[in-house]
């Protein structure tokens, strides 16, 4: 009689389709996978503790590095906490820069999510495209800010600089042609038969399931929740800009794939409404170099492109905050990754991992 | 079904197959950087700097390192300005920190090293060493003129008197 | 205008063997040394061809690849167009380190990719490359030539057991299952070819298709089955399931650096140019058949994603090999309404 063991497969830290160093070691029997255990860590640099060494206005920077495909969200994150504590007035110009760019990182962030799916099922030209897509908003961003990746262009109180001239042509021009590579994609990913047999009805989660994780994001929106902070909260000018909450229904690999595709065209709107409804003033508020807010503390959430941002900082009357933490909420979501992938197959649990759409800065901090 | 969406797929690769392409062969085609590009060494004016360390005092990961020497006159002068290139987070907070824009990035981007040590950059230049040196001499000058004057003075009242 | 005539009628290849044997005959002068000078010679030239193949193939991929991406590819060993990198490539394989990795199985680890090559290469030897120019026109070509290449599998298997690697464990598995289970259409789509040529020789399918209408034209089912198939007999994509990077890194191939992990390579570009041959020979058309077949091989690599190992095998097991079973049935009737009219 043969006798049948299950064996442990360490995928990671070292490994194609991790995203970084995360580290899953997987019980398998045979292909099937009982158990996925994420082990996280490899990455921490202590962002929280660097955080309270600095100045309010220095710690912006280290927010870049979080989830360091949608800098503009941290920075937006972690400024607008710090508006609260200190209660600064944001000038409206800046409220609608901070969405237009904000946005237009999500597309790019988006656009990284479905370069880096694609190759991880295999299909490595989507993700040349889906990379070159997203270069055309790193070029919009060069030309805002002068840097690619950590912005640091959201300050506290408002932007470091107004929006450069050209900016408003050469970003309507984006908004022109992002259409016809999100075709693209329709072509090549979403219409290809494989494609749609890897992804549908693989690592199907339900509502309660995704709720006990406190997932958030594009993976609660994928179970039918549609829970998006911009609307709940309506912070900023959110409320005065419409766009629809895209929302999946079974849970599965495709309708995390599918929320986030539409994200992208609804992040397009609100770019566009901001670019038109952009009013004329200040780009900065008015408030003391050296700032030390009152003594107290804040929790201020914002919708990050991979789900609920949270800030909480105490400030202890000084110019230093005394205490940081950050919700990040990649690490959050990393935690249903057991749920998605049991049952599942070795090669669904890498489509899994890239659906959760794990940021590593982001999980370790 | 019964795969139209591979043959959609197969018909975009060939559509790019004959397209143009998006490479850019770096070393021979450079692209201009953007007005407000960020990065390379910093630039250091030594004329419009009063010392005041500003600058230093913005950097959150005192990435700056300035020797102030105070003259005879007791104004402050830059000797030396050191830029640690890998502590620098590139997040600009220097420049804006300057009142007297004596700082802006140099936008060559290509300033990899060998060696970890030869990361630090010093800002001072050889003319800016001769200015500070000619400030310095200026400033001992001015101050023993003004001690002889002073010197003189008193003689004179200490003739008066 | 005489040799002219000849050449045609025979074949370049068959005219060039005949002229270098009279030269030989007239130097040694014995049935014998010939015999064996010549057979050494056409080794030489099979060994020969199937390395100029994985040369102009990782260069032909790179570029390729790299025309799908938007990417303009290699451009700078050797000119604008980087036509020394797999020459480049090959040296660089062959100066690294040869790692071996610890409590590895030492012998059977060294073996595997050696193994691989034999099969690869040795059915090179049932191949008409032109009119009478297989190297061995043996009457159960195809059937022999199937046989061989099914001997792939053991290698990968060794490699995998052998490696003390579980991702390579993994890959090693995921070969036996998928070649057995690609070998039957495989089989099944070729065998309409053999029953319309009536021979197994690989001579007479040749002869066969000069006569009548293309293969290609007469059987587009197990054509397509027979293309379908050959991706997976030859690990690329949709069917990369053995190497599968993203999920089990490379598979057997994981733990071997250097001109170990060449072989494997150059195993995998001499099967690219076989199955690209299988169906489509030809007499003068023949390089550009093949290298047509290898452009198609590419794209299908450089546009699709990678199936999952269950959904692979149940589009082998239900979709594939009914359809083959169909294709030789219809194929049947056929030959028999034809005899009939």
């Amino acid at each position: 009689m043969p006798q049948t063991e299950t064996y442990t497969l360490s995928m990671g830290p070292q490994h194609p389709s991790t995203h970084g160093v995360l580290q899953v070691r997987l019980d398998l029997d045979g292909e099937t996978i009982l158990k996925a255990t994420p082990y996280m860590g490899y990455l921490h640099r202590g962002i929280e503790k660097l955080l309270e060494s600095r100045t309010y206005v220095q710690g912006v920077p280290y927010t870049d590095r979080l989830d360091y495909v949608s800098s503009m969200n941290n920075n937006l994150g972690y400024c607008r906490a710090v508006e609260e504590l200190a209660q600064i007035e944001v000038p409206e110009r800046a409220e609608y820069i901070r969405v237009i760019v904000a946005e237009l990182n999500r597309i790019a962030s988006h656009l990284v999510f479905i370069g880096s799916l694609a190759i991880d099922l295999g299909a490595s030209t989507g993700m040349l495209y889906a990379f070159r897509d997203r270069e055309k908003v790193l070029d919009l961003f060069d030309l805002v800010c002068g840097a690619r990746m950590t912005f640091h262009y959201i300050r506290v109180g408002g932007v470091s600089a107004d929006l450069p001239p050209e900016f408003a042509a050469k970003c309507d021009e984006f908004l022109k042609v992002l259409p016809e590579f999100m075709q693209e994609y329709e072509d090549i990913l979403t219409g290809n038969e494989i494609f749609q047999y890897r992804l549908k009805g693989t690592s199907r989660m339900t509502k309660e399931q995704a709720l006990s994780h406190n997932m958030t994001g594009p993976n609660i929106r994928a179970v039918g929740i549609p829970f998006d902070i911009r609307k709940v909260d309506g912070y900023g000018v959110y409320p005065k800009l419409a766009f629809d909450v895209p929302v999946g229904e079974n849970g599965d690999n495709w309708d995390r794939y599918r929320v986030r595709y539409l994200e992208i065209y609804e992040s397009a709107k609100l770019v566009r409404q901001a670019l038109d409804g952009l009013p004329e003033g200040d780009f900065m508020a008015k408030f003391p170099k050296a700032l030390r807010p009152p003594k107290g503390e804040v929790y201020s959430r914002t919708e990050g492109t991979r789900g609920e941002l949270g800030f909480y900082i105490v400030s202890d009357g000084g110019p230093k905050p005394y205490r940081v933490h950050i919700r990040r909420p990649s690490f959050i979501n990393l935690q249903g990754l057991d749920d998605m992938c049991r049952g599942m197959l070795i090669g669904d649990s890498v489509a899994a991992f890239s659906a959760i759409d794990p940021l590593m800065g982001e999980v370790d901090c | 079904m019964f795969g139209e969406g591979l043959l959609t797929g197969m018909g975009v690769t060939w559509k790019h197959f004959w397209g143009k392409k998006e490479t850019f062969c770096y070393p021979e085609e450079k692209l201009p950087m953007t007005e407000r590009f960020r990065g390379g060494h910093l630039m250091f004016d030594h004329t419009k700097c009063v010392a005041c360390t500003l600058c230093s005092l913005a950097c959150p990961n005192q990435a700056i390192k300035l020797k102030i020497v105070p003259d005879a006159m007791k104004k402050r002068h830059i000797e030396s300005y050191v830029h640690l290139v890998g502590r620098c987070l590139y997040c600009n907070l220097c420049i804006e920190a300057c009142n007297f824009h004596a700082l802006s990035w140099d936008k060559n981007y290509a300033i990899s090293t060998w060696h970890k040590e030869e990361m630090d950059d010093e800002l001072v230049t050889a003319e800016g060493k001769e200015f500070f040196n000619e400030m310095m001499e200026k400033a001992k000058a001015e101050a023993e003129a003004k001690a002889k004057a002073e010197a003189d003075k008193q003689k004179n009242e200490g003739g008066d008197a | 205008m005489e040799i002219w005539n000849t050449i045609m009628e025979q074949g370049v290849l068959a005219t060039a063997s005949e002229i270098l044997r009279w030269f030989f005959m007239l130097v040694f002068a014995s049935e014998l040394i010939v015999d064996i000078i010549m057979k050494g010679i056409g080794i030489g030239a099979i060994l020969g061809v199937i390395s100029v193949a994985a040369i102009v193939f990782t260069y032909a991929e790179r570029k390729v690849c790299a025309f799908m991406q938007v990417r303009i590819g290699p451009n700078r060993v050797g000119g604008r167009y980087g036509l020394l990198q797999s020459i480049a490539d090959m040296l660089k394989l062959m100066s690294k380190e040869d790692i071996i990795p610890e409590g590895c199985d030492r012998v059977v680890w060294a073996l595997a990719p050696m193994l691989l090559f034999v099969p690869s290469a040795l059915i090179y030897a049932f191949f008409p490359f032109d009119k009478g120019a297989a190297f061995a026109d043996v009457n159960v070509g195809v059937f022999l030539m199937l046989a061989i290449s099914s001997q792939a599998v053991l290698p990968f298997l060794m490699s995998g057991y052998a490696s003390n690697s579980k991702y390579a464990f993994i890959g090693g598995i995921r070969t036996v299952a998928q070649m057995l289970s690609y070998e039957a259409p495989m089989v099944f789509s070729l065998l309409g070819v053999v029953m319309l040529s009536g021979s197994m020789r690989m001579c007479d399918i040749v002869e066969a298709q000069s006569q009548q209408l293309w293969f290609i034209l007469m059987q587009p089912i197990a054509f397509v089955v027979f293309v379908i198939s050959a991706t997976a007999e030859t690990n690329r994509t949709p069917f990369d399931l053995v190497e599968d990077e993203s999920e089990i890194v490379a598979g057997p191939f994981a733990e071997y650096s250097g001109m170990r992990w060449a072989l494997f390579f150059l195993a995998e570009y001499a099967n690219l140019l076989s199955v690209s041959i299988l169906f489509l020979p030809g007499v003068v058309w023949f390089g550009l058949k093949v290298l047509a077949m290898v452009f198609v091989f590419m794209w299908f690599r450089w546009t699709f994603p990678r199936t999952r190992i269950d959904q692979m095998l149940a589009f082998s097991w239900k979709v594939l090999l009914p359809l083959a079973l169909a294709n030789v049935l219809f194929t049947g009737v056929g030959i028999y309404a034809r005899q009939w009219m």
